[in-house]
């Protein structure tokens, strides 16, 4: 605390900075008040009018959620939904990422345009069109049919992260590794795959919080046996428990933290964006 | 035959309309330092390829230590090549690059760090076995490149454009250490560079490339002093033509007439009494001398028309007969005026015939 105030104190005296900090702890409370108020929600009782601290802290809001709101029944079917989303979403993006990113397409611009375009009309305008279509498809209130409607937006994303990914890889460099001596196979496992791999992680990683936040295609194609976090939640509210509803928000932000914790110990950022863009 | 050890044989290679490489020959022999010296898309890298098996000609025979390669894939080629761009694996370190090699031809492991440090050693960077190569300098990243195709000790060193990327003076240092390293490997090298002065400072032969054919092979001498068309002079340095008719050809000696002077040239094979040639000779080779200077062998009046302070060198446009200007680089001690009458000597010697 001493070392930020010393830090206040030399910013003072250099205007520029100053703004710069109040800047940047100005955006860091903005993003962070929600949260903060969700969570004091959460673990507060009794906690009305104008007061700006909760009078009593419990946990009584997580075990009403645990059991009232069914978590771990919603929980694994938030998990196995994005797991489906993820694999299909990573196994239709590598062939056509590599497509995109290292072939000749013809028209490729528009072909790209054509792919984004689940992200960029409205997703509940979106969510009615597959709605319909999975009703006679039998597909609503599945796991494969939720996941599936998610697909719609993920892939859009890992397509995008792979073929800038493949367009990164540098021919030179796999040509480098068949004049040392290495049959196709073995440029694949020692150097191709090595200089992928953080792009193949992130798109999953994009994919999977993608999958795992989603709200209105969910609402669309939901049922009593696949209800997710997100619905869940809005359920919550519904029903006008905003303690309750706090602490599932509360559950629903836990693995998204845990997911960007790992992100950043595990996978350098720098080695995401240009890492595999060579010398 | 047996003594070359790259051989490209009758290649040709197209691509659409283009043709990269146009009926192709070159031998580099055992233990030479050969450069194949071009501008850039006369079809270098497309020769070199041919050799590392990335391209396939669409005609022709590519002989590696006198076996037919053409159908032999690049991984079992048994090659060392830098590339210009560097092409280090760069999710590897300095160490794991030189290894690379090693590795993928399953050398013991023992055996296999001793021949990284030693082809570290021989490049000077043992002490950055540890770093990635986003992490050296350019110059750095070329020598780990030169380790890294050097490492098993493969039959034939090939490099394509290996310092271009560098800044000029690096250049000029590196260009003498991998003449060094080279052959005190006394490793076979085909060098490919569009510099042709790093052409004539590298190597034992030079083949000139122009529009995918060679057109001249030789020593750097030969090539610099003898060039036999006239894109191969003009490439290789500043080069005057002088257009003119054979008279008549006495003792190998050609008389060739310019406008209403007449010059001796040696005799180029195949000149023939009757014919439009070029008289070629290099503005450094050009004497002048003040106006009242004894007449000698191909001398003749001119006037200084316009010249250039270089420092060490004044470059001068002479014009002699009309219409007929002379470069001449001459060093700074006698010096002449703009508009100043002088004698324009171009010593037999240093004349030579070029038919086109
Ligand atoms: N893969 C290719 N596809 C089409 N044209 C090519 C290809 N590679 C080379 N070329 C053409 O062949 C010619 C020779 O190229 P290259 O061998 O790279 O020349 P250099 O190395 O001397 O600069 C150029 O006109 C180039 O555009
Ligand atoms: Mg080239």
């Amino acid at each position: 605390m001493t070392a930020l105030a010393k830090r206040y104190w030399h910013a003072l005296i250099n205007q520029k900075k100053l703004f710069i900090y109040t800047f940047l702890w100005s955006f860091f409370l903005w993003i962070t008040s929600p949260f903060l108020i969700i969570l004091l929600k959460s673990v507060g009782r009794n906690w009305f009018g104008k007061r700006w601290l909760p009078p009593e802290l419990t946990l009584d809001w997580y075990k009403w959620a645990l059991t009232i709101a069914n978590i771990p029944q919603v929980l694994s079917n938030t998990l196995i939904i994005a797991a489906i989303a993820v694999t299909i979403s990573t196994l239709l993006a590598l062939p056509t990422g590599w497509a995109l990113g290292r072939r000749k397409v013809p028209a490729k611009e528009v072909l790209t345009s054509i792919i984004l375009l689940p992200r960029m009309i409205p997703p509940i305008a979106y969510a009615l069109g597959i709605a319909q279509i999975f009703y006679r498809l039998h597909l609503v209130d599945t796991h494969l049919g939720v996941a599936l409607a998610h697909v719609a937006i993920c892939a859009p994303y890992a397509i995008l992260v792979l073929s800038s990914t493949f367009e990164g890889l540098d021919e030179r460099v796999l040509e480098a590794a068949a004049v040392c001596g290495a049959s196709q196979l073995r440029t694949f496992f020692h150097v191709t795959l090595p200089l992928v791999l953080p792009g193949i992680l992130s798109s999953i990683i994009f994919t999977f919080t993608t999958s795992y936040n989603e709200f209105t295609l969910t609402l669309m194609t939901y049922g009593p046996h696949t209800i997710t976090l997100p619905v869940r939640t809005y359920l919550a509210v519904g029903e006008g428990y905003w303690e309750v509803t706090s602490a599932l928000s509360i559950i629903l932000i836990i693995p998204s933290l845990f997911v960007l914790f790992m992100v950043q110990r595990q996978v350098q950022p720098e080695k995401l964006v240009g890492g595999f863009k060579g010398v | 035959m047996d003594d070359n050890m790259i051989e490209l044989r009758n290649v040709t290679k197209r691509y659409g309309p283009i043709v990269a490489n146009a009926n192709v020959n070159l031998s580099v022999r055992r233990g030479e330092l050969m450069t194949l010296l071009g501008p850039s898309g006369c079809g270098k890298t497309t020769a070199l390829r041919c050799i590392t098996g990335q391209v396939t000609p669409d005609e022709g025979r590519v002989f590696i230590d006198g076996v037919d390669v053409t159908d032999v894939p690049t991984h079992k080629r048994e090659l060392g090549m830098v590339f210009q761009n560097f092409a280090l694996f760069p999710h590897m370190t300095v160490y794991e690059n030189v290894e690379f090699p090693l590795m993928i031809r399953r050398v013991p492991q023992g055996q296999r760090r001793e021949m990284v440090m030693d082809a570290l050693r021989l490049i000077r960077m043992e002490s950055y076995a540890q770093h990635y190569p986003r992490q050296l300098s350019g110059g750095q990243q070329q020598r780990v490149g030169l380790a890294r195709a050097l490492v098993y000790h493969p039959k034939v060193l090939l490099l394509d454009e290996p310092l271009s990327n560098l800044d000029a003076k690096l250049r000029e240092e590196m260009r003498f250490e991998i003449r060094d390293l080279i052959s005190r490997l006394g490793i076979t090298a085909l060098y490919v560079t569009h510099d042709q002065a790093e052409a004539l400072a590298l190597s034992d032969r030079v083949a000139v490339m122009n529009a995918g054919r060679i057109e001249q092979v030789g020593t750097p001498d030969e090539i610099y002093e003898s060039p036999r068309s006239r894109f191969v002079a003009d490439f290789i340095g500043l080069s005057n033509f002088i257009r003119g008719k054979v008279l008549a050809i006495e003792r190998g000696m050609a008389i060739v007439a310019v406008n209403h002077i007449k010059l001796m040239v040696p005799a180029a094979e195949g000149t023939q009494v009757g014919q439009d040639i070029l008289v070629f000779i290099r503005p450094n080779d050009v004497r002048l001398f003040p106006v009242d200077f004894a007449k000698a062998e191909n001398t003749f009046e001119g006037v200084v028309h316009k010249l250039t302070y270089l420092g060490d060198t004044i470059d001068y446009r002479v014009i002699v007969a009309e219409g007929v200007q002379i470069r001449v680089q001459t060093d700074g001690k006698v010096r002449f005026n703009a508009g100043e009458a002088v004698k324009v000597c171009l010593p037999e010697a240093r004349c030579r015939v070029i038919l086109e």
